[in-house]
């Protein structure tokens, strides 16, 4: 052949070849979410082995050219990638799944974010979605029990009220346990509650030291980040969710009626269980048929607790453009709690925008409001369950009919008239009923209507619990929000400089009326006209540096900058009595002598400079460092400046060669980290100076002794925590399990110290004292069955702490406090070698018998409200004041914190439907429950003649008797529970049928909140996780007591969520 | 574009260098040591007495055989154990706490004022909080200084009695040289109720002599002050006439200014029924059958009211919460002289003096001599004359007279009240708990 020939056979074969070669074609096709079919912008897809590529639309479209036999990847962050073989489709539709083995997951740790598998910290994640599923009016209501390391106990019940946080140990002897709240990048002078759950993106609990040292001397409590919702690059994107929802109190039927407790009492009379000897029978028999034919009675219960309801609206939008996007939203919940008079109202609304200013700066403004409206009840509800339930709460004509005739029957039997119990002060001029005889249909019924204990089947001389309620509000209105602006400059590749200004601005109003009505004996001094009225304002201006860069397998990330936050409080509060009664209730028409008015003017100043560095190679060893340096105006002259630092260390050992390729375990991650934090706990403005209030007197002003002694060596609180941690992963991540081990150590512990009261005050605010703490937490999850149609995910976390005061500054014990309601107490006890706030009490062996009252039938409900109390050293004497190891008769009965707590949560999903259920628990926290003393035995407890001796012992069997106000253990109960705290199942309607209403997604769901609540048997109240913030508590010193707590609440949701 | 990014740079760096300042004070609260005129806190001193009022009050007549309460816990003043420790919270804490706080506020006036006049009333009542502070409790702390230490807990050991008196007479006698009487018109301290305290004092503790004494020098120079009996028992009591000729000091209560400390119901609505715990027969039937037996109707009108279902006192009338808490009249001054004179073996000047209050309630003149029965005839008329004024049971603790009018055998642990267990606590038990308790 020649090469003429060779040339053209070349030729043709080329040609033939060009024409077997398939011809290059243009494919197009859509990308969507397959979790909510949602078209997918930005995906990035490329013919594989190749460079040819490119990214989908707004819309999800892609168009590109490829030949039979290319394969088209598609991958985007947060979704596992696809792989589609080219035969000769001219269409594709590719659904993205999301995936859930998160390695490059992003998680926001203190200003900044870091890779998830960058982390050597202690941290847990939450998403937005996770936190708005559940119905709750607050977000961190709606956080229990789905984080380890979080403990949130609803400590009040009632809707809209602050739950109590913990985030691990309790850093503060004193003080809230609060932890920061962090929103976009902003420490709020807000609660959580300030933010709609609709908003949230995220929320990151940073945990230990290394975490949180960033924030130096505000992270001690532990800080939880919110980062709300921010617009995307595409077409504006709609959302609407709302809710209704009605509710009901968990356990019932904790009273007696008179009925009940005649038929009660008639079968213990007839079992001779009762001693009624020294009773006049017919004295007995009119007071048991009274009881019993008593008209239309009605249990307090069924009278104060009625079914409540909620409603809840959200509206958002976001989207944006490749300069400027935008997230705005409105939301709106209205709720009637389940006792009456209780309800809770807000009004949210957000707008976030980021934009970027030509290649370099970028900027953003982000805006937050919220006003909100609670209706506390106006009276405490213990008092209100005192009243005797053998009558109707209003009179009706029968009801009058039977109070006369009955008061007849006991002016028979010689007895006195009911009127004649009447106390003075009550006038007809002030609207007052004195007498039965003249009573009309409608009117408030007061127990002494059905005279007192020693005439009638009435009980007290107050009034009905409806007068107490109709002549009491209480009110709580905040206004809060909060502007927040960044501006942030590229100066090198990988150098930026970012500078953040915002204000917050809270506005809280409480109200408090209690009107004449409500006072028994018309004394204009038991009234009340109170309101206060406090803006705190907040100014935070905060320069940070950032630099970040690869430079081959290392990665370096560094921060640092400078922090000033001045905070300042201004109110007024009023404090008004001698209210006159009159239906317009107004502070103008007090006499001004009877208002006293405080005013409040503070101004705290923070100031600071932190730095950071995170430094990773390979992705395989990771190093963290950090310093932070904070001085505050609360602080002694002497001490205001500290210093934290912090260093972590992780090893990710799956990216080893030696477990690269294991197919079963997918991750293996070692985490140290060691830090120290500050705190400036409970500490008011001004406590280290000592400064005169002044005062009315008749002579004039006064000063009065200041309640501060002067301290100039006042400083921080520092707590050194230490976090072992190790993450697995099992099966490309599908199972995964983290545990971590904590020890904490705080140091310079501020502690309001009881002093004698010979120095002015009763306590005084001190440095003294280390407190060490520990615990484990468990996280795990499951991914268990991932089809098609069919999935199903558990995750579980397990958690517990353990806390010891191991040093006093040379004192043993702090003083001792006996903690309660009206002397009814136990004694606090926290000494060196024990756990914060222990309660110790006198060991109680059962209640004195029913027999031995002079009458058992006097109260419905009665109890003898007297206890047998072991005498622990057999000495003879009862010592309330010394524990036994000093010779005295005092034992440790419990302790609020739980041994663990836990959650589990499982949501499955089939087809169009999902369901998720949710248990969350807490075991081994005792509580000292104080109502049952009053709606026992409250005007009982008179004991036969002869049945104590001089000494205070029984006659029948030679133990001790001692009384409610004796420090007894009678009431400390068990505060264990299991809850499943929401069930929710919903159903997601076709896309098909969504489009043709022209909506992207659609979803119906019901839920049930507390189906099931398990309380500890001896538990004998409405909610056990309930514990007093007010009054005598004095931070975890004093906490576990109980007084009047707002029930558990059960309720049923229906729900829909809209995209369009 | 360039300019623009300049400034926005500018502003990120000015924005940093907010400068603040970490030393914040109020601007609305004093500290003591800005303070050159000390009138506040010695109007404060005198504010904190009203917390000892009604606790006092109580402790005097509820304990004794005057008045009593119905109902439980407040039964257990009628018992005489280590029962009424229940009490400490709603009576003997506040009384305790409010005259530490007067006493800590006189303190600071005597050791830091330059006018001598305000200090002589503060040392009237730095002595008449440590007289009613001994009287309750016996051993108390003793403080003297405007800054008590926060850490020596020592400076709180109890202190005897005798040494607690000691320190009274001598700021009583201070007083009395510091001040005129010119307080006596708008309800301060004077020099002559400094000196009718310190016989009063002087009673309490047994030396007649240096009673009588000074209780001669109170009832002879009561003219000149503008000081005399009420010609009408009922017209001493009740809220428009308290600042009247026979009121020595009172301590000032207003309706309108918070009680110091004491929150619970005032001490005339514990005798007229105004408070469940006691409002059937506040008032016990010893008493009544004492008026009756001494014939006395004037003063057994104007204090008790039997006409309804239950005794009960009206002798503060209707003056409720507006009532001052008398804590010297001149009766009473009238009283102990005569008691001292009789002690100290002048029974017939003793008489003298007895025989005037008994003219002003409408009956008729003593006229036995026999100390002994002179004394008893003092002694019932100081129970009809000062009934529900807080004096009874410190004057059968004082006279020794307790079992004889109680009608029992009680401990003499029982005569004093229980020191607050919270004290106990929060000094580490360097204070004591009376014995009994």
């Amino acid at each position: 052949m020649n090469l003429k020939q060779n040339i053209i056979v070349l030729l043709v074969l080329l040609f033939n070849t060009s024409l077997f070669a398939q011809e290059e074609y243009t494919i197009k096709g859509i990308v969507t979410s397959q979790a909510d079919n949602t078209t997918l912008p930005g995906v990035t897809y490329r013919i594989v082995n190749t460079d040819k590529g490119g990214a989908t639309d707004f819309d999800g479209n892609f168009e590109i050219k490829v030949q039979k036999g290319d394969v088209l990847e598609f991958s985007y962050l947060g979704y596992v990638k696809q792989l589609v073989v080219i035969e000769d489709q001219k269409t594709l539709a590719i659904s993205m799944v999301e995936d859930n083995t998160s390695l490059d997951e992003i998680v926001v740790v203190g200003y900044g974010t870091r890779k998830k598998s960058n982390l050597t910290g202690a941290i847990s994640k939450i998403g937005g979605d996770d936190v708005a599923a559940v119905q709750a009016t607050r977000v961190d209501e709606a956080l229990a029990g789905k984080l380890a390391g979080v403990l949130i106990q609803n400590a009040s019940g009632e809707p809209g009220a602050d739950p109590k946080i913990q985030i691990r140990a309790a850093s503060s002897v004193s003080g809230s346990t609060n932890p920061l709240i962090v929103v976009d990048g902003f420490p709020i002078s807000g609660s959580l509650a300030t933010v709609n759950s609709n908003d949230i993106q995220s929320i990151e609990i940073l945990k230990d030291a290394a975490s949180a040292a960033i924030y130096g001397s505000r992270g001690a409590n532990g800080v939880v980040l919110v980062t709300t919702k921010k617009g995307k690059t595409g077409k504006p994107k709609f959302s609407y969710n709302t809710y209704s929802s009605f509710s009901n109190k968990y356990r019932d039927n904790i009273l007696k009626t008179g009925s009940e407790w005649a038929a009660h009492s008639r079968a213990e009379i007839a079992a001779g269980n009762w001693d009624v000897s020294q009773i006049d029978p017919a004295f007995l028999e009119y007071r048991l048929t009274g009881y019993e034919n008593s008209p239309d009675e009605m249990s307090v219960e069924d009278f104060l607790y009625q079914t409540g309801n909620t409603t809840s609206h959200n509206f958002s939008m976001s989207g944006g453009t490749d300069d400027v996007k935008y997230f705005g939203s409105v939301g709106y919940q209205d709720a009637t709690g389940i006792v009456r008079t209780q309800g809770f109202e807000r009004l949210n609304a957000r707008l976030n925008i980021d934009a970027k200013l030509g290649e370099k700066f970028k900027t953003g403004i982000s805006f937050n409001g919220f006003a909100s409206k609670r209706q506390i009840v106006g009276w405490d509800v213990r008092d209100l369950s005192r009243a005797y339930s053998v009558h109707p709460i209003y009179h009706t004509e029968a009801s009058i009919a039977f109070v006369q005739a009955l008061d007849q029957q006991a002016q028979a039997l010689g007895l006195s008239s009911f009127d004649s119990g009447v106390n003075g002060g009550a006038t007809e001029a002030l609207g007052y009923n004195r007498s039965i005889y003249t009573l009309e249909p409608g009117d408030y019924v007061n127990d002494w209507h059905y005279g007192r204990a020693n005439n009638g089947i009435g009980g007290s001389g107050d009034q009905g619990p409806a007068a107490k309620l109709d002549n009491s509000e209480r009110t709580q209105r905040t206004y809060f929000m909060n502007i927040n602006s960044y501006l942030s400059y590229n100066i090198l590749e990988g150098l930026d400089v970012k500078t953040v200004l915002g204000g917050d601005m809270r506005d809280t109003q409480d109200y408090y009326w209690r009107g004449l009505m409500s006072d028994a004996k018309g004394r204009g001094s038991a009234t009340n006209l109170d309101q206060t009225d406090v803006k705190v304002s907040s100014i935070l201006s905060e320069t940070t540096l950032n630099y970040t860069k690869d430079f081959g397998k290392h990665n370096l990330a560094a921060i640092a900058g400078v922090e000033f936050q001045s905070t300042t409080f201004r109110g007024t509060s009023l404090d008004g009595t001698n209210v006159p009664n009159t239906a317009v209730v107004n502070f103008s028409l007090l006499l001004p002598a009877d208002i006293a008015v405080k005013e409040r003017d503070e101004t705290r100043v923070r100031k600071s400079i932190f730095g950071r560095v995170n430094y990773a190679y390979d992705d395989k060893y990771l190093a963290s460092v950090s310093i932070r340096r904070d001085g505050d105006s609360r602080f002694g002259a002497n001490n205001q400046y500290a210093t934290f630092p912090a260093v972590s260390v992780g090893w990710n050992a799956h990216k080893e060669s030696f477990l690269e390729d294991n197919d079963v375990l997918s991750k293996l991650k070692l985490r140290f980290s060691t830090g120290s934090l500050g705190t400036a706990s409970f500490l008011g403005s001004y406590n280290s100076l000592s400064l005169l209030s002044p005062t009315a007197t008749v002579y004039g002003t006064g000063f009065n002794i200041p309640s501060d002694v002067a301290n100039l060596d006042l400083t921080w609180q520092t707590n050194t925590e230490t976090n072992f941690g190790f993450d697995l992963g099992f099966l490309n991540n599908r199972f995964t399990l983290g545990v971590d081990y904590y020890t904490s150590d705080i140091e310079d512990i501020l502690i309001n110290q009881s002093v004698s009261e010979v120095l002015g005050t009763n306590a005084i605010k001190l440095n003294s004292g280390d407190v060490r703490s520990s615990g484990v937490e468990f996280e795990f999850s499951a991914a268990i069955i991932q089809k098609n149609d069919f999935s199903w995910n558990v995750n579980a976390n397990l958690s517990t702490v353990n806390t010891e005061i191991t040093d006093l500054g040379g004192l043993d014990e702090l003083p001792r406090q006996p903690v309660g309601q009206s002397g009814r107490d136990v004694v606090f006890r926290n000494y060196v070698g024990g756990q914060i706030g222990e309660m110790w009490a006198l060991e109680t062996a059962g209640q004195v018998e029913m027999k031995y009252l002079e009458d058992g039938t006097r109260n419905p409900n009665n109890s003898t409200g007297e206890y047998y109390v072991i005498d622990q050293n057999n000495d003879g004497v009862i010592d309330k004041t010394r524990t036994v190891e000093e010779g005295g008769d005092l034992v440790k009965v419990g302790q609020n914190t739980p041994d663990f707590y836990w959650g589990l949560n499982s949501s499955m999903s089939y087809k169009d439907f999902d369901m998720s259920l949710q248990f969350q628990g807490a075991q081994g926290a005792e509580v000292f429950n104080i109502d049952p003393y009053y709606y026992g035995s409250q005007w009982g407890g008179r004991l036969v003649d002869g049945f104590k001796d001089a000494d205070g012992r029984a006659v029948h069997n030679g133990m001790f008797v001692k009384g409610a106000k004796d420090n007894l253990d009678a009431n400390v109960q068990d505060a264990s529970y299991l809850a499943l705290r929401n069930i929710t199942i919903g159903y997601t309607l076709k896309q098909n049928l969504a489009k043709k209403v022209g909506l992207s997604s659609v979803r119906v769901y019901g839920a049930a909140t507390n189906l099931l609540y398990l309380m500890a048997d001896n538990y004998t109240s409405y909610n056990p996780e309930g514990i007093e913030t007010t009054g005598d508590y004095n931070g975890p010193t004093t906490s576990g007591f109980q007084v009047g707590a707002s029930p558990v609440v059960r309720s049923f949701t229906l729900g829909l969520n809209l995209n369009f | 574009m360039k300019k623009i990014k300049i400034i926005l740079l500018g502003l990120m760096l000015v924005v940093s260098a907010c400068s603040t300042d970490l030393d914040q004070s109020p601007s609305n609260i004093a500290s003591p040591e800005s303070l050159t005129d000390f009138d506040g806190v010695l109007n404060a001193a005198y504010n904190y007495q009203t917390g000892s009022a009604t606790p006092i009050a109580v402790m005097g007549d509820f304990r004794a055989d005057n008045t009593q309460f119905d109902e439980s816990p407040h039964n257990s003043f009628a018992t005489f154990n280590g029962d009424v420790s229940t009490m400490e919270g709603d009576f003997f804490q506040p009384f305790y706490s409010a005259l530490y706080k007067s006493i800590l506020s006189t303190n600071i006036v005597i050791e830091n004022s330059s006018n001598a006049r305000h200090i002589g009333e503060a040392k009237f009542l730095r002595g008449l909080a440590y007289f009613k502070l001994v009287k309750v409790f016996g051993d108390v702390t003793l403080n003297l200084s405007a800054a008590p230490s926060t850490e020596d807990t020592s400076i709180l050991k109890r202190k005897p009695v005798a040494d607690v008196y000691a320190q009274i007479v001598s700021d009583l006698t201070d007083a009395k040289s510091a001040l005129d009487n010119s307080g006596l018109s708008s309800g301060r301290a004077s020099a002559i109720a400094a000196q009718g305290l310190l016989g009063k004092v002087y009673m309490q503790m047994g030396d007649y002599m240096n009673a009588e004494s000074n209780l001669a020098a109170v009832v002879n120079g009561a003219g000149a002050a503008g000081l005399g009996l009420m010609p009408n028992f009922a017209d001493i009591f009740g809220s428009g006439t308290d600042l009247n000729t026979e009121v020595i000091f009172a301590t000032q209560i207003s309706g309108s200014i918070a009680i110091s400390d004491y929150s619970g119901t005032t001490f005339p609505l514990w005798s007229n029924g105004g408070d469940t715990k006691s409002d059937e027969d506040p008032i016990t039937a010893d008493l009544v059958n004492a008026f009756d037996a001494a014939g006395d109707t004037t003063r057994k009108n104007a204090t008790i009211d039997l006409s309804g279902p239950s005794r009960i006192a009206v002798k503060y009338g209707s003056a409720g919460a507006e009532q001052d808490f008398i804590e010297l009249r001149l009766a009473d001054v009238i009283l102990l002289y005569a008691e001292a004179l009789n002690e100290n073996g002048n029974s017939s000047s003793a008489i003298t003096q007895l025989n005037k209050i008994r003219s002003r309630a409408n009956l008729a003149n003593v006229t036995a001599t026999a100390k002994a029965t002179v004394r008893t005839a003092i002694a019932n008329e100081r129970r009809l004359e000062l009934a529900l004024e807080g004096h009874r049971w410190f004057d059968l603790v004082r006279t020794g007279a307790v079992n004889a009018e109680m009608g029992m055998n009680i401990d003499s642990n029982y005569h004093l009240f229980p020191i607050p267990t919270s004290e106990i606590f929060a000094s580490n038990g360097v204070i004591t708990q009376n014995p009994g308790y």
